[in-house]
């Protein structure tokens, strides 16, 4: 295992701005930190290796800039989190003509069509539209093409179950060459877009944001920035969901807010 | 902006896997007074473990015990424990940080993960052990800690429910002090104590 310091990181947060100009400045350190260390514990590289590699231009820099990027999601990931979403939210959502969802940070989809699924059985799918956005492009044309591993779809099954799905989560696939291909029905309602939290501004308005496990990655100041950023591309009354091991405090926008369920972190802009 | 956060702080790192748990349990049995350090546990746990241990463990101790959430301030006389599906990551500005990349030898929360993050956090530990466990989880962090000069102690693998854990961090690092199965207990009361 190959572990990087601190002082260590930062050359290298430098370094990876000069080369390709993408900054990591505004991204917490400790998950930085471990993140890098896996990356040159893979590669078998130290750290004046990588730096190496980086100054001859070789395309490590985008690998690891990926490596730091991407996140682990799946389908219906904590499904009591959907159970709320559809006893607490969605009876507000009922009322509006049209329904603007976010899932901001969408990494490969599974947010994305775990809400398409739900806004489908709800009823809702002919009034609905899901934005997704990554600042990853390389996942965001895995999020469109919809593809992924049965093993994959095995564990988004079992959570589909848990979140008390009233269908068969087979009829949102189907199976060709040893992978599962998300249906075209679902991929209508959802539009996959770059979009980079820490630099790009509001888009739309929206009555739900879903932004699950992202703001983790950011340093406390620049969270408060984009949690000004979805603040802003809130409607008055719309929702805000966040990962479950986080909370609105530091946020700068904790007044804005009322808790519709405190432990799965479900919030709704009041002011 | 952020609490402020306790200069005086010193951890106290336990990590343990398949044979740990009653181990764990004798451990908080023995956290009868308020604790000078702030302890924290890694468990494996299964992503759909829904119990929550401070719950589960709650007539053990009477020192506070929590999952912690991000960015939550690390507390001297705590008792803090690693949350199913997340890396619990230490910052050296003495706060947790949670992270959802990859698991380390198939598990969230890893043991690597807590320990290596403490180990280059500049927080002072005043002990880290590993115990039973099947797989090599913990070891590079064992080995990082023992390298920075803090304490640290392993199971005897003879004794161990599962000795594959407590084998691989001795396997990459044969300066852990290791725990002989007569007296253990007394052995980790010692250490925390004196």
């Amino acid at each position: 295992m190959i572990t990087i310091e601190y002082s260590d990181l930062e050359l290298l947060i430098v370094r990876i701005r000069e080369t390709s100009g993408f900054d990591f400045s505004g991204y917490a350190r400790p998950s930085l930190l471990r993140r890098a260390s896996r990356y040159l514990t893979n590669k078998s590289l130290d750290l004046s290796g990588l730096l190496f590699h980086i100054e001859q231009g070789g395309k490590e820099v985008y690998d690891l800039i990926q490596e730091l990027t991407v996140n682990y999601s799946e389908m219906f990931r904590d499904p009591d989190f959907f159970i709320a979403l559809r006893s607490e939210v969605f009876s507000y959502l009922e009322s509006y003509p049209a329904i603007r969802v976010w899932v901001a940070g969408c990494a490969s989809g599974e947010e994305a069509f775990s809400m398409a699924v739900l806004l489908r059985e709800a009823g809702f799918s002919d009034k609905s539209l899901i934005y997704a956005t990554d600042l990853n492009n390389k996942v965001l044309s895995a999020a469109r093409e919809g593809v992924f591993t049965l093993s994959n779809v095995k564990t988004f099954s079992e959570n589909y179950l848990l979140a008390a799905g009233r269908y068969s989560f087979s009829d949102y696939y189907h199976v060709a060459y040893d992978k599962a291909f998300i249906s075209p029905e679902l991929r209508k309602n959802i539009v996959f877009s770059l979009h980079d939290l820490t630099g790009d501004g509001v888009f739309n308005e929206f009555q739900l944001v879903s932004c699950r496990n992202v703001m983790i990655y950011f340093t406390v100041e620049q969270r408060q920035r984009v949690f000004r950023l979805l603040y802003n591309s809130l409607s008055i009354f719309g929702f805000l969901c966040l990962g479950k091991r986080e909370t609105l405090r530091y946020s700068g926008v904790e007044e804005n807010f009322r808790i519709i369920d405190k432990k799965l972190n479900i919030y709704q802009k009041i002011k | 902006m952020k609490s402020a956060s306790d200069a005086s702080l010193r951890l106290v790192l336990i990590g343990g896997s398949s044979g740990s748990f009653t181990i764990f349990e004798d451990i908080l049995k023995m956290l009868t007074g308020p604790l000078s350090f702030s302890m924290i546990f890694v468990l494996h746990r299964g992503k759909k473990s829904s119990a929550s241990l401070p719950d589960l463990f709650k007539s053990k101790t009477q020192v506070p015990m929590k999952e912690p959430y991000h960015l939550e301030p690390i507390e001297t006389n705590h008792i803090y424990f690693a949350f199913p599906d997340y890396h619990l990551l230490i910052g050296p500005d003495r706060h947790f940080y949670y992270d959802c990349s990859g698991k380390d030898f198939f598990s969230r929360p890893s043991i690597d993960a807590t320990f290596i993050s403490a180990a280059v956090s500049g927080i002072p530990v005043k002990a880290a052990m590993l115990f039973s466990g099947s797989s090599a989880d913990g070891a590079s962090g064992m080995k990082l800690l023992e390298e920075k000069g803090f304490p640290t102690y392993v199971q005897d693998p003879a004794f161990a429910e599962s000795r594959r854990m407590p084998d691989e961090a001795l396997a990459i690092c044969d300066r852990h002090q290791v725990l002989r199965k007569k007296n253990y207990l007394k052995e980790i009361n010692d250490i925390l104590f004196y």
